[in-house]
């Protein structure tokens, strides 16, 4: 076991990556000699040289088409968007051809591209910097959309991620960047489309992914207290969707509020909420709540505690559903 | 472009508005970096340290009915349009009297005929929309946007420049070529110059070497005037330098590199054509906005409100 940052953690797993198969690319901004804004690259252009960690230009669009056609000529290109509001130049490429070409070929055609993307608010940066867009991709056939949220989950998460023969937006919550846990680097982490129970618990499920897993984890201890018993599932792939643990779960507890920092109005917990309620609707005791972000740009710093869900918001929420 | 060390040719010269706000931008940064570093900011800033000189240039090239697109760089395109050091730092800080009421923050701002925004790129082809509508009812007047070398790789550019150029908009598009983007510098992330590419489309490109204002007024004036009166659109491309880190603390260059950049700053130039009145005029900004900086941190936060 082995002490590491999700960011460390990351790197470890990308180094890991890029040994294993020299097919393996990094590129993006900034990416080679600064390792990156948030040193997630740190030292790979050091070791592995120029041609496998490729510095490019200001260009989104274009770094996820040239790894389109890197792809289609046997390689496994890591892109790195340096923020999540960035993304959006890319979103054509990443949508019209990223996507759909696999699925045009009916599964002839592998493109095993990795979009990195850090996300999410709670470092004090400004809009564009702090950003949640992962429904704009689950909502695209032919992606694959996960969110890692811990240093283990990273560490296995990106190398599993970067095997994978499909196109796969990867999502980073900068806010944890710095966290620490244990890591071993020995074992091989769960299946990338796997759920996970990161606490058991009898009386709620709370549904998470990404940054919000942590807010969760705080939210259950301190219901805890109060003798609440609250499950939290790190859903950890967005897309496809580990439908089976999401209502083993539901079933069992009859409560569940989905949590995520992105606005709540047509955002991933609609979908959610949708699915739980058609499959365990006869479990239910209460309405499939939500907690999230508003429709609104994200804000500046110091209004981010009130935009962003933490404990309070949460456990309002439990205790609204507890109480129909 | 022409040879690099031209600014050093002749001294330069600015009277004492232009002085004084060249100085005012220049504290204003280094009072930014302060507060940074004494943890009273946090979040992403981009100081236009040693870059000053170009939107002190051109705001009497403008006027008040002209648009300017600011970017992420944008503090001085800013505060050379308007003397409001309290209002962008009470933005920044998030403080009562702030221009966007503390919404925008660093490089959000909107006031008037003045927008920035910082996404890169994607403010040029806002701007020759802005051109298209001032050339049909405000003949004359133009669209001003600033950006960077490393912007010259977003492909929102280049369908900005062709509809500026097949449309004969009013678009004046400055560019700080300041030999870096974040990390990454301008040679290994640009093939070929701008120039060639403005000219591709048709579009005039005036190279600036000069860190002198009354000679970058003197070569642009005309060039102004033709983008207005005659909606031939400019790129005008300055040879500069950051002499700062991109945002804080994540310098990778060359300490070398740093120092020559630092050699050429106007404000040792300034300093050394005429130093008794620069440094008068140095020691009046430094104190005005200090006491900036004191005023806006004792302020109550700013309220959020429609
Ligand atoms: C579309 C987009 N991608 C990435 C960034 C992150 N970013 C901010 S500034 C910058 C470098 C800009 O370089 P340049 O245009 O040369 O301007 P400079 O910072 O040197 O003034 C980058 C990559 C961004 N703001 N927008």
């Amino acid at each position: 076991m082995t002490t590491l940052t999700l960011a460390k953690a990351l790197n470890e797993g990308l180094r890991r990556s890029m040994e294993d198969d020299s097919k393996v690319l990094v590129m993006g901004e900034d990416v080679g000699k600064l390792g990156g804004v948030f040193r997630v690259t740190d030292g790979l252009q050091k070791d592995f040289g120029e041609d496998r960690v490729i510095d490019t230009p200001l260009a989104e669009s274009g770094i996820i088409g040239t790894a389109i056609g890197l792809a289609l000529r046997g390689y496994r290109p890591v892109c790195e968007i340096q923020f999540d509001g960035f993304v959006f130049p890319a979103v054509n490429q990443i949508i019209t051809q990223l996507a759909k070409m696999p699925l045009r070929s009916l599964g002839a055609l592998k493109l095993p591209v990795v979009v990195r993307i850090p996300c999410g608010g709670g470092i004090g940066a400004v809009e564009h910097h702090s950003e949640s867009p992962e429904a704009y991709f689950t909502h695209t056939a032919g992606l694959r959309v996960v969110a890692c949220s811990n240093p283990a989950d990273g560490y296995s998460m990106i190398q599993e991620a970067i095997r994978a023969d499909d196109p796969i937006i990867f999502f980073e919550p900068k806010r944890r960047y710095w966290d620490k846990s244990e890591v071993d680097l020995t074992a091989t982490g769960l299946p990338l489309d796997q759920a996970r129970v990161a606490r058991p618990g009898a009386d709620i499920t709370l549904l998470a992914y990404g940054p919000m897993v942590k807010t969760c984890l705080e939210a259950a201890a301190a219901a805890a207290e109060d003798g609440r018993d609250i499950e939290v599932i790190d859903l950890r792939s967005l897309n496809p969707l580990d439908m089976g643990m999401v209502a083993e779960s539901v079933k069992r507890t009859g409560r569940c509020v989905v949590v995520h920092e992105a606005p709540v109005f047509t955002g991933y917990g609609a979908e959610l909420a949708a699915r739980i309620t058609e499959q365990c609707f006869y479990h239910l005791e209460s309405p499939v709540l939500r907690v999230g972000g508003f429709s609104t740009p994200y804000p500046p710093s110091r209004l981010e505690e009130y935009y962003l869900p933490d404990l309070d918001r949460v456990l309002d929420t439990v205790d609204r559903a507890f109480a129909y | 472009m022409t040879e690099t060390g031209a600014t050093l040719l002749h001294a330069p010269r600015a009277d004492d508005d232009d002085l004084a706000r060249l100085l005012l931008i220049r504290h204003f940064e280094l009072a930014l970096l302060d507060l940074f570093g004494r943890g009273e900011l946090n979040g992403t800033t981009h100081t236009c340290l040693g870059q000053e000189y170009v939107p002190v240039a051109l705001r009497r090239l403008l006027t008040e009915a002209d648009f300017v697109f600011g970017n992420h760089r944008g503090h001085g395109h800013y505060l050379a349009r308007f003397d409001d050091p309290a209002g962008l730092l009470a933005e920044i800080m998030g403080r009562e009297g702030a221009v966007c009421g503390g919404v925008g923050g660093s490089q959000h701002i909107l006031r008037d005929r003045y927008v920035s925004t910082g996404v890169q790129g994607e403010s040029l082809p806002v701007a020759a929309g802005v051109a298209l509508h001032l050339k049909r009812t405000e003949p004359g007047t133009l669209a001003c946007v600033f950006i960077g070398d490393g912007t010259w790789g977003e492909g929102a550019v280049y369908e900005a420049l062709n509809l500026a150029s097949l449309w004969r908009l009013p678009l004046l598009v400055i560019v700080e070529n300041n030999g870096i983007a974040q990390s990454t510098p301008t040679t290994r992330q640009m093939a070929g110059t701008v120039r060639a590419r403005a000219e591709a489309f048709g579009v005039r490109h005036h190279g600036i070497e000069s860190s002198d204002l009354s000679t970058i007024r003197a070569e642009l004036a005309p060039l102004v005037s033709e983008v207005r009166i005659e909606g031939r659109p400019l790129v005008a491309e300055f040879a500069t330098h950051r002499l700062g880190p991109h945002s804080k603390g994540d310098d990778t260059r060359d300490p070398e590199d740093v120092r020559q950049a630092r050699a050429g700053d106007w404000y040792r130039l300034y300093g050394e054509a005429d130093p008794e009145r620069f440094a008068r005029a140095d020691e009046a900004q430094r104190a005005h906005v200090d006491a900036i900086v004191r005023d806006v941190s004792a302020r109550p936060p700013s309220r959020w409100e429609p």
